[in-house]
């Protein structure tokens, strides 16, 4: 592996004052949050409380009413459409509840996206997605297509595909809300494992108490506010 | 562009060959009737401009009769005075082979000796063994087109029959000609020497005209004083009032098949809106791990592009295929209204290609330009939404139907802005269309809204469902109902158009035909009127009660060449149907009726006035009123015949209008007067019944290819709802599985799918009524009144609007019928698996 580690080195992200608003319904009221480099952290809360949505706003994928998201001290705000795009192609990794995976590409092929956006060759390009696929011990699956594997194999090469080009953050979003508990827990772990093995920043929305209590820290939306969790 | 983002994309079309295979197809069809109709139009256009062509040659100018026939004693007069020294007498007929029924052709009798330098087709095929002089000392030998030679099996002295003026004159073949120039390629007439064509139009001592090959000094003495009823006119100018004359027919054929691209440009929207639509998801995936706008606007629009290739290509070659059979329609409807000889199709211009496949691939890129700034634009988390996505297409809806209005008030302002223009006219029509697909959505919500109720009363929970299921999936169904409404309504206005024009032409012919019975000359031009004393002697037969005489004749003018017919008024009068209220009145001295056209072409009213050549020299006539004429060959004027005989010296007629005396059938007149002609040659006798019966056939074979048209749009649109309805039921095959495990039958399933694409066409077709009426009262009221200046009133009978709306439903119905078969045999466990 080639992996090159991270050093905590400071804040990566910083929110503040996050605020937004569904129509009438206020999921987030002023958040305040810093994140570490290689931390990794739960954000918990019931459906519809708006862990989603903070997951989205760090991402640049949705974007707050009120408040900044600071990235190594830029505003995300102030950033045009194609800078949040690059953003989001260099830094993040995204894993999604329901895998998300592209259904006419095959598993390397999705695994490889994120390094042909960035323009890598072919070559270099299949070598470190079979490092990937082979670290997450679906290497066996590279050459399928997404509806050929289980759900289990599915999110492993979500997985896979979120790490491959070493983004400085992932962003996951229930990730284990779609599988049984016992793939749940080795995708878990593989997600944790691999992320913590590059010094990668892991964001988890979840339910899970088991994430909660693998996490550096835990976190919960409550009426739109943050708050530390309960160990 | 990524090449794994193109690769993602080939693989989508290949996972859904019929998604693929309808989007190629709605665009080669698009594009094959648009190269279909330009191809039979140019090859039509060129054929007779090739064939006017070929049998002017070297003619210059011609010498024409005003009035009467032209004396032979005239063109010796000609080459004695001086003032020509090329000059080639014509007699002209026209002619069918054998039957009633072929194709009319065109026979032209010459003076072999006095045509050299003036006409290419003289020349001897090799091996024919042709021989002019027997032509010229053997009275009744022809020469034949090669094409016809070979078509028949004629050799050197065949024999054959041509019927002209009704009867069968048997001749010989001498040889065979044809056009030895390199550019021609229609083929000449049946040539024939001078005496035997006046011997077979039986115009002893007539010309049609006199060719002539003129130095501009010699056109300009000549022009200034002509042999006393004659006129000089250029040859030039005939191949040019033909091209005038059948430019807008042919502009209306054009704009048909651009009618089709249009519907065919709203199937490819929808085929493009809907794949795009289908892969939001991955599209938003695609955002979010960092796929930018532009890369993606990009890879939609590469789609369109290998797509458009693909489907142009394929409609190139079906345009083809397409032409061949709508250029005989095209060449036959221009014989017949206009040319009056049957000519074989030329060579269209290549450009053609060039144009259709330019034209299908912009259609398509235009076309995806929305869809693929649409996706490229959405922000990466509400593409993976599909309630957003929905939320979305509702809003914008409202916002389309919204903006129907400022198109509307567009296409009225481009309307008025330049009232007599064709293509303002065209660009108002197609902002209509677009208005009118805009506002479908809306209308398509709100009616399933309204249907609600009773579906829930009526079939309860199912029933409710599939109306909720139209609705609720808009960002589906609401392109593909609107390409359904946009080509119905297309059938719909085509329909309208054409049984209000027909309806104006029965009423038409009801009050111009007021006589019983008509005679009228067959060869007008090369043969003699009928004797002045034949009325009179019409007048006294018992079975008739009066007889009204007219005399039909052309003339050159500053207007170009014009139809006039000098007529006395019958029992019911002058037998015009008036335009707007004024009646006829012709009473003053010098006062004529203008046809409705040439008041509309050249802007002519009440009031002005209007010179023709007399026998005495220009003469300014007034207009005292217009006239509906349907009719085509530039008739503009009516007179009175007195004025025509005081001024034209002329009293012979041409045609003779009979009114029975009561108490006779038409039989026993027919019997009578044809008895009085004795053995008089070349006059046809028509009753009133088959002169409506020959226009009305005349009307339908003229619209048959605008059926054609009309139903190849209906093709088109067939093909659009087949592929939406296919796409949106194959998405729903999760909540089919669903409901089969909630215990619904297959036959619930089934029935469930067909009501929900019913209704899709029940909506399609209701939005398709006003908009297809719309369409036709712009058809007839703005199109036709530019190209042809014809008014004619909207008459909206039932018939093609229920078929209009038959053919929604069906439509839709059918293309329900496959997803009903496929969701019902459906398994359950691939269906319910997540992803």
């Amino acid at each position: 592996m080639h992996w090159t580690m991270r050093q905590p080195n400071g804040k990566q992200i910083e929110l503040a004052g996050i605020s937004k608003a569904y129509g009438e319904q206020v999921v987030l009221d002023g958040i305040d949050l810093a994140i570490a480099d290689a931390e990794f952290l739960a954000v918990m809360g019931r459906s519809g409380s708006g862990k989603s949505t903070l997951l989205k706003i760090v991402g640049g994928l949705d974007t707050p009413d009120a408040g900044a998201v600071i990235h190594r001290g830029r505003s995300l705000n102030g950033m045009s459409e194609r800078e949040r795009t690059r953003f989001r192609r260099n830094s993040l990794g995204f894993v999604f509840q329901f895998f998300n995976l592209i259904p006419t590409l095959t598993v390397r092929e999705n695994v490889c996206l994120p390094l042909d956006l960035n323009g890598m060759a072919a070559d270099e390009s299949k070598r470190r997605s079979s490092e990937v696929l082979a670290e997450l011990e679906i290497d066996g699956c590279a050459d399928r297509f997404p509806e050929e594997l289980s759900g289990g194999e599915q999110q492993r090469a979500a997985i896979a595909r979120a790490l491959v080009h070493e983004p400085e953050l992932v962003i996951a979003d229930e990730p284990t809300g779609n599988l049984d508990l016992d793939t749940a827990g080795s995708v878990l772990e593989v997600l944790g494992m691999s992320c913590r093995q590059r010094g990668t920043t892991l964001i988890v929305a979840t339910h899970s108490r088991e994430i909660a209590s693998a996490a550096d820290r835990s976190l919960r939306i409550l009426g739109a506010r943050l708050e530390e969790a309960a160990p | 562009m990524s090449r794994l983002l193109s690769r993602a994309a080939r693989r989508f079309y290949l996972r859904h060959p019929w998604q693929l295979a309808l989007a190629i197809a709605g665009i080669a069809l698009g594009v094959a009737v648009y190269v279909g109709v330009d191809l039979a139009n140019d090859s039509a256009r060129r054929a007779f401009e090739l064939s006017t062509e070929i049998i002017r040659g070297q003619t210059t100018h011609r010498l024409l009769p005003v009035g009467g026939s032209l004396r032979e004693e005239i063109y010796g007069e000609l080459l004695r005075d001086g003032r020509v020294t090329r000059a080639a007498p014509i007699v002209e007929a026209t002619v069918r082979i054998g039957g009633n029924t072929g194709p009319r052709r065109m026979l032209l009798g010459v003076d072999p000796i006095k045509e050299a330098g003036f006409r290419d087709y003289s020349g001897f095929v090799p091996g024919r063994g042709g021989d002019f002089t027997r032509l010229v000392t053997e009275p009744g030998t022809i020469m034949v087109p090669e094409s016809l030679a070979d078509e028949l099996t004629l050799e050197v002295g065949s024999r054959i029959d041509l019927r002209i003026d009704g009867r069968l004159e048997p001749v010989e073949v001498v040889g065979a000609v044809r056009s030895v120039s390199a550019s021609a390629q229609s083929e000449p007439p049946i040539v024939t020497d001078i005496s035997t064509a006046q011997q077979l139009v039986d115009g002893a001592g007539a010309l049609s005209r006199i060719d002539l090959s003129l130095s501009p000094e010699q056109a300009q003495s000549l022009g200034q004083d002509p042999p006393a009823g004659t006129i000089l006119v250029a040859a030039a100018g005939e191949t040019d009032a033909l091209t005038e004359m059948t430019r807008a027919f042919r502009t209306n054929l054009t704009a048909l098949g651009l009618l089709a691209l249009v519907v065919g440009m709203f199937l490819i929207y929808s085929t493009m809106s809907f794949s795009i639509v289908q892969r939001r998801p991955v599209m938003g995936v695609l955002r979010a791990i960092g796929v930018d706008r532009r890369q993606l606007l990009g890879s939609v629009l590469s789609e369109a592009v290998m797509l458009g290739a693909v489907g142009s290509a394929l409609g190139l070659v079906l345009g083809e295929l397409l032409a061949r059979g709508l250029v005989d329609m095209v060449l036959r409807t221009i014989g017949d209204l206009y040319f009056g000889n049957a000519v074989s199709a030329a060579d269209p211009s290549n450009w053609i290609h060039v144009r259709g496949a330019a034209l299908g691939l912009g259609a398509t890129l235009f076309a995806a330009l929305g869809p693929a700034l649409d996706a490229s634009r959405s922000a990466p988390d509400s593409a993976l939404r599909r309630a957003a996505l929905e939320r979305t297409t509702r809003s914008r809806a409202k916002f389309a139907a919204l903006l129907a209005a400022p198109l509307l008030v567009l296409a009225a302002t481009l309307l008025l802005i330049a009232p007599r223009s064709l293509v303002t006219a065209f660009a108002a029509l197609f902002f209509v269309l677009c208005a009118g697909a805009l506002l479908t959505p809306s209308a398509t919500l709100l009616l399933m809204k309204a249907l609600e109720r009773v579906a829930a009363r009526g079939f309860g929970l199912p029933g409710l469902m599939a109306v909720r299921g139209v609705g609720a999936s808009l960002s589906r169904t609401g392109v593909a109902t609107a390409a359904l409404a946009v080509a119905v309504a297309t059938v719909i206005g085509v329909g309208v158009m054409i049984s209000s024009f027909r309806l104006s032409l029965e009423s038409w012919l009801d009050t111009t035909l007021t006589a019983d019975i008509y005679l009228t000359l067959d060869q007008p031009r090369a043969g003699r009127p009928f004797g002045t004393d034949l009325p009179a002697a019409l007048g006294a037969l018992p079975e008739v009660g009066s007889v009204a005489p007219t005399r039909y004749f052309r003339v050159r003018t500053v207007y170009g060449e014009l139809g006039v017919r000098a007529a006395e008024p019958g029992p019911e009068g002058w037998g015009v149907d008036m335009v707007g209220a004024g009646t006829v009145a012709l009473d003053s001295a010098d006062a004529i009726l203008v046809t409705e056209p040439f008041s509309y072409r050249f802007d002519l009213g009440v009031g002005d006035a209007v010179s023709l050549p007399t026998a005495s020299g220009d003469r300014a006539f007034t207009i005292a009123g217009v006239f509906r004429d349907y009719s085509t060959g530039n008739n503009a004027l009516l007179l009175p015949l007195e004025t025509y005989r005081r001024h034209w010296r002329d009293d012979s007629v041409t045609g003779i209008g009979v009114h029975l005396a009561t108490g006779y059938e038409t039989d026993e007149a027919t019997r009578a007067i044809r008895a009085t002609l004795g053995d008089s040659t070349g006059v046809q006798l028509r009753t009133t019944e088959a002169i409506e019966a020959i226009t009305l056939a005349v009307f339908d074979r003229t619209f048959r290819i605008t059926e054609v048209l009309r139903w190849l749009a209906g093709a088109i649109a067939f093909l659009g709802v087949l592929s939406a309805v296919l796409a949106i039921e194959l998405e729903r095959a999760r909540e089919v599985a669903i409901l089969r495990a909630l215990g619904f039958s297959r036959d619930e399933l089934a029935k469930q799918i067909l009501t929900r694409t019913g209704l899709l066409g029940i909506a399609a077709g209701l939005c398709a009524v006003p908009l297809g009426v719309a369409l036709a009262g712009l058809l007839v009221h703005v199109i036709n009144r530019r190209s042809f200046g014809w008014s004619m009133d909207l008459s909206v009978t039932p018939a093609p609007v229920l078929l209009g709306v038959a053919l929604a439903i069906a439509a839709a119905f059918l293309a329900g019928v496959w997803p009903a078969i496929r969701g019902s045999r459906m398994g359950l466990d691939g269906a319910l698996r997540d992803e």
